[in-house]
């Protein structure tokens, strides 16, 4: 970041940009930063790179009791003008565009022809405090398993919910 | 963040400030006002969440589905045991595109072959039997075009997936399982 603005004030100084320009291009670049380096998102020559869940799809016989328990308890944001009555979109991570997720709750069928099941879904907590964790399970009636840093929950229709941090859930500590 | 960078500007024509510390403060404010505004946000629930750290996939062969993921996306397989293993979505190292807070790990894909019927590790009590499905999965690809990603899939041996609107397709996996692939334009609020 620092080479890029040090080239951008040499263009400043040259002319190349003008006042306009230039705090554009500032705006810009850190908009970028704050959604990852550009080269990480990159396409890879052939084949398709995934950079994300872009949303999870999720049927069950009532899609409020979802929507409200996903919001309430886990702070996901839902789009009101995405709620049809049928279905909502519960927004959490990075902002709409540059690389958040979505969770799609909607009335429909439970029964599926696939010989696979997404059994459960783990989120990543930020700063994870144990104690307030918990404690913020206990105020919703939860009562979790699991050990500390990765706990379990079910939630309205018993789907399996994991949440954990950094520490005891991530790939690479396996 | 635009006022102070437009201020900063004015110290360094009228000479308040030189170059190498215009550059500095420039940077500073760069790296970390969309890094101040997250932290904020995440700062209230305790439990707000910010990131998929994993989607747990069960089958009968986890090894199959999983060479099916690594070969479809370009996804790496770590941490290998005898009945499952996780394809994360980058390398080691790597952010998440959007995060900013240094413990939020990549997203992975862990697949797995288990009795579900089974109590989980260290309970003695059955799974719950989920009145819910989640019945697919978008995944979001870098560099999104629909022609590309025709003929990617075409190349992968899918010459004709279900087009959803002007950012998507879906396919099946070796196991029937429904599959999206999106580009980052399909948000919650758009596609």
């Amino acid at each position: 970041m620092e080479r890029f603005i040090a080239d951008l004030v040499a263009d400043l100084d040259s002319g190349k940009l003008d006042r306009r320009q230039f705090c554009e291009t500032i705006m810009l670049a850190a908009a970028v930063y704050a959604a990852g380096e550009a080269g990480a998102n990159a396409a890879p020559a052939q084949g398709l790179k995934t950079i994300g869940i872009n949303h999870i799809s999720y049927a069950c016989p009532d899609y409020r009791k979802a929507r409200d328990f996903y919001a309430g308890v886990f702070g996901m944001e839902n789009a009101p003008t995405m709620d049809t009555g049928k279905e909502a979109r519960l927004m959490f991570g990075p902002g709409p565009g540059a690389g958040g997720t979505f969770f799609l709750p909607r009335n429909g069928t439970t029964a599926t022809k696939a010989k696979a099941v997404v059994d459960h879904i783990c989120y990543t907590i930020p700063g994870w405090d144990e104690a307030k964790v918990r404690a913020g399970l206990a105020a919703n009636g939860l009562s979790p398993t699991g050990r500390n840093g990765s706990l379990h929950v079910y939630d309205p229709f018993d789907y399996d919910v994991q949440i954990g941090n950094a520490v005891e859930e991530n790939a690479f500590r396996r | 963040m635009e006022g102070f960078v437009a201020q900063k500007l004015d110290d360094y024509k009228a000479g308040k400030i030189g170059r190498r510390r215009l550059i500095e403060m420039l940077t500073l404010a760069a790296t970390t006002a969309y890094a101040q505004d997250a932290k904020a946000a995440a700062s209230n629930p305790a439990l707000k969440v910010a990131l998929v750290n994993h989607v747990s996939y069960s089958c009968a062969n986890f090894q199959q589905a999983a060479d099916w993921y690594s070969k479809i996306f370009n996804l790496d397989q770590v941490g290998a045991t005898k009945n499952d293993v996780a394809l994360p979505f980058g390398k080691k190292g790597d952010k998440a595109p959007g995060v900013i807070a240094s413990d939020v790990p990549l997203t992975s894909l862990i697949i797995r072959s288990r009795d579900l019927d089974a109590p989980a590790r260290g309970e003695t009590a059955p799974r719950r039997k989920s009145r819910a499905l989640v019945n697919h999965i978008a995944y979001t690809i870098a560099d999104y075009s629909k022609d590309r990603v025709r003929a990617e899939l075409k190349r992968l041996g899918y010459p004709n997936p279900r087009e959803d609107g002007p950012h998507s397709f879906h396919i099946v996996d070796v196991n029937g399982y429904d599959v999206q692939i999106s580009g980052i334009e399909m948000t919650a609020l758009a596609g």
